[in-house]
C-alpha cells in the first residue's frame, strides 16, 4: 500500500511536470505584423560611346546633321511577375552621365507590352553639353520615381524602348558620352 | 512563402537538439538502453515491448535562438525583433528534429549460454537538420543595398532530412565478469531522403567606379547541389488531391517502409568494462552505416558564372542580340536534373561514459532487488559524452549525472548537459518496474518546462516493456 502511493506519487510528479510545461509571454499572433522590406540596388541600363560610333566619318566636315536620333528596343520582363505587382512599391532609377562632346543629350525611355505597344509614361533625361575631349566631363545627374501605380501598368511590359537624341552634329565633335544607371527596388511583402 | 516563414520560425522555436539520449544512454534497467549500446550490461531473461508504445522519441532544439527571441509579448516590433535575432544567428546556427517510434522490440537470453542476449526489433525515424542560411535570409529580409561589396555564399544552404525505417538485430555477449560487447546489424528502408551539402560560390553586388556600370552582380563559381529520393513521386499529390491519390501516396510510402524504399545497411558496437566492481566505462557507436539510393531519386545541380552589370542600350557595342537577362542567367548557371543513383552515409552518433556506484543495499533480504539478482547499487554517478556527425561539422554534448535506484520498483536519473543549445540543460528519467511492467519517461530542459518559449532544445522519450 505504501509502495502504492509512492509510486503514485512520482507518476503525479511526472503529469505534473508535462501539465505545467507551457510556452508564456509570447504572442503569436504578431506574426501577422511581420512585414519584410528588403531593398535592393540592381543595374538598369549603361552606354558608353564617342563621336565616332553615331557620325558618320565620310561626311563632309561643311555638313551639319540637324538630329541624329538612335534607338534601340530590348526585351524586359522583370516587372511582369505576380511578386512584383504585388510587393514592389516604388523604384527609383538613378541616372548619371558624364559629357565631354560639346552637345546636349536628351535621353528618353519607355515600355512597351508584347504587342509592341506602348504602356505607361515616356521618361525624359537631358544629359548637359561637354566641353570637349580632354576636359573634365559635365556630370548630370537625375532621379526618376516609378510609383505603385506605375508599377502596375508597366506589369505587361516585356520590353524596354530606348532613345537619344542630339542635335546640330557635324564630324568636328568629339568627346565621350557615358551613361550609367541603376534601380533602387523597394520592396513590401506582408505575411 | 507565408506557410514556409511560419513554419521555419515554428520549428526554430518550438521543436525542439541532436539525438542525444543522456537520460537512456547507459539505463540498463530498460532495454532500450541496448539501442544505444550494444555492450551495455543489462540482465534481463526477456523482454517485449509493447507495439508502438515501447519507445516514442522526439527531439529537437535551435541553435543560437529561441522562440521568445522572436514572438516574446514585449510591446516590442516583431519586424525589430526578428531584425536582431538575425543579427544573432549565424550560418553556424541550426535546427534539428529527431522523432523516433519504436514499432516492435523484444529481447531474448541465450538458453545455452545465459552470458549471450539477442535483441531485435523495428523503428520508425524521422531526422531533420537545416543550418541557418543567414546570408539568403538576410538577402532577403534586408536586400543588397547595406551589403554593397559583401558576397552572400552559397555554402550557408546546407541540410539534409531523412524518414526510414529500420530493422535491426543485437547480440551482447558478457565476454567476461568485467567485460560485455555487443554489436547490432540493421537494415535501413528510407522512405523520403533530402540532402544538400558542401556547397559553394557568391552572389556578390560589386561597385565598379572603374565599370560599365555602377555596380556588377557577380555569381561566381556557383556549385549547388539538392539530392532528393522519394519525394517526386509524391509531389503531385497536393491539397486538392482526392482522398484516392493521398490514399496512394500513403500505400507508396508503407511499401517504401516494408522494404520497398531505398536500402542500406549499418551497425552498432559497444563495450562496457567494469573497472572493478563499482567503477565502469563505456562506449559506443550507432548507425555506421549508408544508405544506396537507386528509386525515385532527381538531383537538382546549378554550377556556373554570371556577370549581369545591366542592359547596354541605346547604342550597343557588343554585338550580341538584344539581351535577355534571365536567357543568359539559364545558360550561365544552368539547373539540371538528374536521376543517378547516389551514396549517403548516416549520421554516425558516438557515445562514451564512466560510472562509478555505490551505496550497495544487502541486508540478506533483497528487498530491493530482483528475486535471483545480486543486491545492486543503489546509487551512481558520473559523466557521458556524445558526439554526432553532421553535414557541416560534428555536434557535442557533455553530461553529468546522478542515478539512484529508490525501491525496486522506481529508478531515476537526473542529468545536467552541456551542448551546444544551453548551458543550462537538466535532464530526469523516471523508471517503474511494477510486477514484470515497466513504464518510463524522460525528458531535458526540465528547467524551461515554465516556459518552453524560451527553450533551445526540448527532449522526451516514454515507453512501455514488458521484461522479465
Amino acid at each position: 500500500m505504501k509502495l502504492k502511493k509512492v509510486c503514485t506519487f512520482f507518476y503525479c510528479i511526472g503529469f505534473f511536470a508535462c501539465i505545467v510545461a507551457c510556452v508564456k509571454d509570447v504572442d503569436f499572433d504578431q506574426i501577422e505584423d511581420v512585414v519584410l522590406t528588403p531593398v535592393y540596388e540592381v543595374d538598369f541600363i549603361y552606354s558608353k560611346f564617342d563621336t565616332s560610333q553615331f557620325i558618320d566619318s565620310s561626311i563632309p566636315p561643311t555638313v551639319t546633321l540637324p538630329e541624329v536620333v538612335i534607338s534601340d528596343t530590348l526585351n524586359y520582363d522583370l516587372l511582369g511577375t505576380d511578386f512584383v505587382v504585388e510587393n514592389l512599391e516604388q523604384v527609383i532609377l538613378s541616372f548619371e552621365f558624364r559629357n565631354t562632346i560639346e552637345r546636349e543629350f536628351t535621353f528618353s525611355f519607355g515600355f512597351l507590352n508584347d504587342s509592341n505597344q506602348r504602356i505607361g509614361s515616356s521618361y525624359t533625361v537631358v544629359a548637359s553639353a561637354g566641353e570637349g575631349s580632354n576636359t573634365d566631363p559635365v556630370l548630370t545627374s537625375e532621379v526618376i520615381l516609378l510609383d505603385k501605380s506605375d508599377i502596375t501598368t508597366l506589369s505587361a511590359a516585356t520590353k524596354l524602348i530606348t532613345e537619344i537624341r542630339v542635335q546640330n552634329v557635324n564630324v568636328s565633335l568629339s568627346g565621350v558620352l557615358e551613361l550609367k544607371s541603376k534601380g533602387t527596388y523597394f520592396i513590401t511583402y506582408e505575411l | 512563402m507565408k506557410g514556409i516563414i511560419c513554419l521555419i520560425f515554428l520549428l526554430y522555436g518550438f521543436l525542439l537538439n541532436s539525438q542525444n539520449k543522456e537520460l537512456l544512454y547507459d539505463f540498463v534497467d530498460v532495454p532500450q538502453a541496448l539501442l544505444l549500446n550494444p555492450g551495455a550490461n543489462t540482465n534481463f531473461k526477456f523482454h517485449a515491448g509493447l507495439p508502438l508504445l515501447s519507445q516514442f522519441h522526439i527531439n529537437g532544439g535551435l541553435r543560437g535562438a529561441s522562440l521568445h527571441d522572436v514572438f516574446a509579448d514585449d510591446g516590442r516590433n516583431i519586424n525589430e525583433k526578428i531584425e536582431i535575432t538575425l543579427a544573432q544567428l549565424s550560418s553556424k546556427d541550426y535546427l534539428t528534429f529527431t522523432q523516433q517510434l519504436e514499432i516492435l522490440t523484444i529481447g531474448w537470453r541465450n538458453k545455452r549460454n545465459e552470458n549471450i542476449y539477442y535483441s531485435a526489433g523495428i523503428y520508425q525515424e524521422l531526422d531533420f537538420i537545416g543550418y541557418f542560411p543567414k546570408d539568403f535570409a538576410v538577402l532577403a529580409y534586408q536586400g543588397n543595398q547595406d551589403f554593397i561589396n559583401q558576397p552572400f555564399k552559397l555554402s550557408n544552404i546546407s541540410g539534409s532530412g531523412e524518414l526510414l525505417m529500420t530493422y535491426h538485430f543485437g547480440y551482447s555477449k558478457k565476454v567476461s565478469k568485467n567485460f560485455t560487447f555487443g554489436a547490432r546489424a540493421k537494415l535501413y528502408s528510407s522512405m523520403l531522403h533530402l540532402r544538400s551539402a558542401r556547397n559553394s560560390g557568391t552572389f556578390t553586388t560589386v561597385e565598379t567606379p572603374q565599370g560599365n556600370n555602377v555596380y556588377q552582380h557577380i555569381i561566381s563559381n556557383a556549385d549547388v547541389i539538392v539530392r532528393s529520393s522519394g519525394i517526386s513521386s509524391l509531389r503531385e499529390i497536393e491539397a486538392e488531391s482526392t482522398s484516392a491519390e493521398i490514399k496512394e501516396g500513403i500505400n507508396k510510402l508503407l511499401g517504401r517502409a516494408l522494404l520497398g524504399g531505398n536500402l542500406g545497411i549499418g551497425l552498432d558496437a559497444g563495450f562496457t568494462h567494469m573497472i572493478n566492481d563499482q567503477l565502469s566505462i563505456t562506449g559506443s557507436f550507432n548507425d555506421l552505416g549508408l544508405v544506396y539510393y537507386t528509386k525515385d531519386i532527381e538531383t537538382y545541380s546549378a554550377r556556373g558564372n554570371y556577370v549581369f552589370e545591366g542592359f547596354e542600350t541605346p547604342i550597343q557595342f557588343s554585338g550580341q542580340d538584344p539581351e535577355n537577362f534571365l536567357e543568359e542567367l539559364e545558360e550561365a548557371v544552368p539547373l539540371d536534373t538528374l536521376r543517378t543513383n547516389y551514396l549517403t552515409m548516416r549520421p554516425l552518433k558516438l557515445n562514451g561514459s564512466i560510472k562509478y556506484s555505490f551505496n550497495k543495499y544487502d541486508d540478506g533480504t533483497c528487498y530491493y532487488c530482483i528475486a535471483g539478482e545480486s543486491p545492486p547499487y543503489q546509487d551512481a554517478f558520473g559523466l557521458q559524452l556524445f558526439t554526432q556527425f553532421r553535414p557541416k561539422r560534428p555536434q557535442y554534448a557533455a553530461s553529468v549525472f546522478y542515478y539512484k535506484r529508490w525501491f525496486n520498483f522506481l529508478r531515476t536519473k537526473i542529468a545536467y548537459t552541456i551542448d551546444e543549445y544551453s548551458l543550462y540543460n537538466v535532464g530526469f528519467l523516471i523508471s517503474s518496474h511494477i510486477q514484470k511492467i515497466n513504464f518510463y519517461i524522460s525528458t531535458n530542459n526540465i528547467l524551461e518546462y515554465a516556459n518552453l518559449a524560451k527553450a533551445r532544445g526540448v527532449s522526451m522519450q516514454f515507453g512501455f516493456n514488458f521484461i522479465l
